[in-house]
């Protein structure tokens, strides 16, 4: 087991995994940004460097300083978190090459899951379900047209580089096909450094069902149940529970078994993420794989009791999986609300400092966050102040207990997006779980009109 | 006291300072004396700011940009590590340190070498003046933006 890590991280997942390494007693390592000064992060680890200045390029994602950093303080290994270096192939690269141990999959992997267009295309020629689309990056505007006509329009077109919902683009009529193609083609460039994309048919009710795999060093693979994130707005997602309320038994084997599939056959070490789509039909097809923990990792946890972090450590320290597939079982319900310092009605960044705080707290409440008062909330970073998260013996508890705790979370000085969240947790839609991604865009052009 | 009795006695202070708030710990037995530093910089509470509201407004925002309450007030020059690494005052261990307090340096000149990496990064003046104090101590690790020489810049004559 590593004596010492490195969390090349900021905020409430740079926390999490402090706490993690805390309990398997691992030293810790922060690191932070001349404006993360005061963090929680860097008070709650046992030793901190600053990597740079507020700039994430210079800092978080700054690989010579942060592996510096973790020369000078004799870290044996690196979590990235989720963002950032994450996902970025060098980083694994760079580790091994200064001696010190990724906590993750391999950069081969990262690369190959990262180029989502190629990912499609392996997982098309192994016989899994994909979203009828490109084979791979289209390659001349002649092919665009001809793919999108014979998958039939509304199509989405997709970054190749991107991923986590941004860098998309859907093209409703044959008309506006070209143009909108340079458009997301230089948008992908700008974005992403990568001007390939892909092309899928847009599906209009969609659900989005994604699976938490873990595999061990000698490849032994399970799942762990799914996770419903079909909240989302503009592709980013809101609200997330588990287990989905449309899976079965059934389904959820199916899913299960695909993504484990799916994960073996590109030699996945870690934890690590697979998307399908559902359909209206619920027949799935493959969207991506996240090469990294989650955002909504808890609402696993909740369920299965599993410890996704402590397992992404124990993994990368080369101990063997401690349970079969058969030791899974998912527990009750669990629901995830994030917390984002936004206006609730616009969407617009609220950054600030925090003058109140007070938390949600009781049986069945976790709230993963590393806000606090006088927290600055600032506008070089994502606006996320906090993940809520429920557990309940059934989804009814679940929602019940969520309304309670949003009715209970004091954060005042900044908008957040809390009443957008009540919102949400009393719409019938939602509680009868008739829901798809573009349930909220409905919800929320319902409120403008009322 | 034999060599091999200073090497068991020093182990044994260090594991006597190991989790405590102790930080320094000199010891006199035998006729040696034994003195053992914790390294401040990475012990626990050593860069934690005082809890201070943060300044509203205006000066919370040039705050933000400028990198916080580290930066010293005063008319000297700071030279900050503009990397995360190791400090040597010398090109290497045998060789002379580039500077010493006193000594006057023109703007480019190298100050000393951070290594990162097994790379020697070398760091220039900012500035014309005069070396008041050297704030770290050889072969210490630094952070990024951690000051490294106090200078009294030269005053230009006004024209």
């Amino acid at each position: 087991m590593f004596k010492k890590i490195l969390i090349a991280n900021r905020g409430e997942i740079a926390l999490r995994i402090i706490r993690a390494c805390k309990e398997l007693g691992i030293k810790t390592v922060a690191i932070y940004s001349e404006v993360d000064r005061d963090s929680l992060h860097v008070r709650f680890a046992d030793e901190r460097v600053c990597v740079g200045p507020a700039d994430a390029s210079l800092s978080y994602r700054n690989i010579p300083n942060i592996l510096s950093a973790a020369e000078i303080t004799d870290a044996e290994a690196v979590h990235p978190g989720y963002g950032f270096l994450a996902e970025n192939a060098h980083f694994p690269e760079a580790c091994e090459s200064a001696g010190i141990k990724f906590i993750g999959p391999s950069a081969s992997s990262i690369a190959l899951m990262g180029d989502k267009a190629k990912a499609r295309e392996i997982m098309n020629q192994k016989g899994i379900p994909v979203i009828p689309g490109s084979q791979g990056k289209v390659n001349s505007e002649k092919e665009a047209l001809q793919i999108a006509k014979e998958i039939a329009y509304p199509v989405i077109i997709k970054a190749a580089a991107g991923g986590g919902g941004r860098g998309l683009r859907v093209v409703n009529r044959e008309e506006d096909m070209l143009k909108s193609l340079q458009t997301a083609q230089s948008e992908a460039k700008a974005a992403f450094g990568d001007g390939g994309v892909y092309i899928e048919k847009y599906f209009l009710e969609p659900r989005h069902i994604e699976v938490q795999i873990l595999a061990d060093e000698k490849g032994r693979t399970v799942y762990l149940g799914e996770r419903d994130c079909s909240i989302q707005r503009r592709h980013q997602k809101i609200l997330e529970e588990s287990p989905s309320p449309v899976v079965d038994e059934v389904l959820r084997r199916e899913l299960g078994r695909m993504a484990v599939e799916i994960a073996k056959a590109v030699g996945y070490v870690n934890a690590g993420t697979v998307e399908f789509l559902l359909d209206k039909n619920h027949a799935f097809y493959f969207i991506e794989m996240n090469t990294r923990i989650q955002v909504e990792h808890p609402v696993t946890e909740m369920v299965t009791g599993i410890d996704l972090i402590k397992e992404q450590i124990k993994i990368a320290s080369a101990r063997p999986l401690e349970y079969k597939q058969s030791d899974i079982r998912i527990h009750g319900h669990s629901i995830e609300c994030r917390i984002n310092a936004e206006c609730p009605q616009k969407f617009t960044p609220s950054p600030g400092v925090i003058t109140r705080y007070y938390p949600p707290g009781g049986y069945g409440v976790r709230v993963d966050s590393s806000a606090h008062v006088d927290c600055v909330i600032s506008p070089h970073y994502d606006s996320m102040i906090a993940k809520l998260i429920v557990h309940g013996d059934d989804r009814d508890e679940a929602i019940a207990r969520m309304r309670r705790a949003l009715d209970e979370f004091v954060i005042e000085g900044i908008k957040t997006t809390i009443p957008l969240h009540k919102r949400i947790l009393e719409d019938s839609g939602f509680i009868k779980s008739k829901v798809s991604t573009s349930f909220l865009e409905r919800l929320l052009s319902n409120q403008e009109n009322n | 006291m034999d060599l091999k009795e200073v090497k068991r006695q020093i182990k044994e202070l260090i594991d006597l300072m190991q989790g405590t708030q102790v930080s320094e710990l000199e010891v006199e037995r035998g006729g040696v004396r034994i003195k053992i530093r914790k390294d401040q910089m990475m012990s626990e509470g050593g860069h934690l700011v005082p809890q201070i509201p943060v300044p509203q407004d205006a000066q919370m925002k040039s705050s933000l940009l400028e990198g916080g309450p580290k930066a010293e007030q005063d008319d000297y020059t700071y030279i900050r590590s503009p990397i995360v690494g190791t400090f040597y005052r010398a090109p290497s261990p045998e060789a002379e340190p580039y500077v010493e307090v006193g000594e006057v340096v023109k703007k480019g000149q190298i100050l000393c070498v951070v290594e990162a990496m097994k790379l020697m990064n070398e760091i220039e003046s900012e500035v014309d003046g005069k070396i008041v104090e050297i704030l770290v101590e050889n072969a210490r690790p630094v952070e990024y933006g951690e000051s490294l020489f106090k200078i009294e810049p030269l005053k230009e004559p006004k024209s």
